[in-house]
C-alpha cells in the first residue's frame, strides 16, 4: 500500500512516518509532500492507497486539498493530521469526504486506531 | 502590546498542559513550571515561535525559549545528532511546536476562526511587537533543555 503524508513541517512528516511504522504499519512505501497542491500532483502522478494530510498549509490547504481530490471524482481514502480539531472542522472534513481526523500531539496507538479500518477495507 | 489583562479566554494552567502534552509526546521531555522569573530566565540567545489566530477572536500565541533548547527540540523531532542540523531544520521544527500548540489553543476560543502559518525568529536581541495587544495569560516551563516562555495575547 501506498501512504501519501502532506504537511508543510518536514519534522512533523517525519515524526508521522516514524509513527506509522512504531504503529505496525513498517511494510508500506510512503510518499511525501509539502503542500495540497504538490499532494494533488502526488495523488495524479503515484496513484496513492490513502492520503494524511495537515489542514494548515500554505498554497492550498488541507481540506481545499480534499475538496479538489473529491470534486475531480477522485474517491481515495483521506485523513488529516492536524493540530486543530474543533467540532465544526471535523464535522467539514467528515462531511467533505474525510475518514477520520487524528489531532496533533498523537500516539502509534492514535494511529493503530484510526487506521485500522482503514486498512481492513 | 501592554501586559494588563484581556479576560480568562485561556488561562495560564491550559497553556501549560498543551505545551507539556506536547513536549512529552514528541520530544520525550518533560516540563515542569519554572519558579523563576518568566524573562530573566530566557537570557542570551533565543527564537520564538508565532501563530496569530483570526476571526470570532484574534490574537498571537508565542512560544519562545533558548537556542540551545531549540536545537535540542529539532534533534528530537529528526531523531537527529547533536549539531547535525542547519536553522532551517531547527526553525522548522519550533514553527510547527508552536503550530501545535497554538492549534490546541485555538480549540479552547470563540469560533470561527483561523490559524496562520507559523513565524519563527531568533538572535540575540530583538523585539517581536503586536501593536496594541493585550496580554491573556502567559507561563514559564522547564525541563532539561532549559525554559519555554508560552504567551497568549489578545487584539
Amino acid at each position: 500500500m501506498k501512504i501519501l503524508i502532506v504537511d508543510d513541517s518536514k519534522a512533523m512528516r517525519m515524526i508521522v512516518t516514524r509513527t506509522l511504522r512504531q504503529a505496525g504499519f513498517a511494510d508500506h512505501d510512503y510518499l511525501e509532500a509539502e503542500t495540497g497542491l504538490e499532494g494533488l500532483a502526488q495523488v495524479d502522478g503515484h496513484s496513492p492507497d490513502l492520503v494524511l494530510s495537515d489542514w494548515n498549509m500554505p498554497e492550498m490547504s488541507g481540506i481545499e486539498f480534499l475538496q479538489a481530490l473529491r470534486a475531480k471524482g477522485n474517491t481515495i481514502r483521506f485523513g488529516f493530521v492536524t493540530s486543530e480539531s474543533t467540532d465544526a472542522m471535523r464535522e467539514l472534513a467528515l462531511s467533505s469526504g474525510a475518514l477520520f481526523l487524528i489531532a496533533k500531539p498523537f500516539t502509534a496507538d492514535t494511529f493503530s486506531d484510526a487506521l485500522r479500518g482503514v486498512f481492513a477495507t | 502590546m501592554t501586559t494588563a489583562e484581556a479576560g480568562p479566554v485561556v488561562t495560564g494552567e491550559q497553556i501549560a498542559e498543551i505545551t507539556r502534552d506536547v513536549w512529552q509526546s514528541f520530544l520525550s521531555l518533560e516540563l515542569v513550571v519554572a519558579s523563576v522569573d518568566p524573562f530573566a530566565a530566557l537570557g542570551g540567545a533565543t527564537s520564538t515561535g508565532c501563530v496569530h489566530i483570526s476571526g470570532e477572536w484574534n490574537g498571537s500565541v508565542f512560544v519562545q525559549c533558548t537556542q540551545a533548547h531549540a536545537q535540542q527540540a529539532a534533534e528530537a523531532m529528526f531523531m537527529a545528532d547533536p549539531g547535525s542540523l542547519g536553522p532551517d531544520e531547527i526553525s522548522d521544527a519550533l514553527g510547527e511546536l508552536t503550530n501545535m500548540i497554538g492549534g490546541n489553543i485555538k480549540s479552547l476560543l470563540p469560533e470561527p476562526s483561523r490559524l496562520s502559518i507559523p513565524t519563527v525568529a531568533d538572535g540575540d536581541n530583538y523585539t517581536i511587537r503586536i501593536p496594541n495587544a493585550v496580554l491573556v495569560d502567559a507561563i514559564t516551563l522547564v525541563c532539561e533543555a532549559g525554559p519555554v516562555h508560552l504567551s497568549v495575547w489578545k487584539v
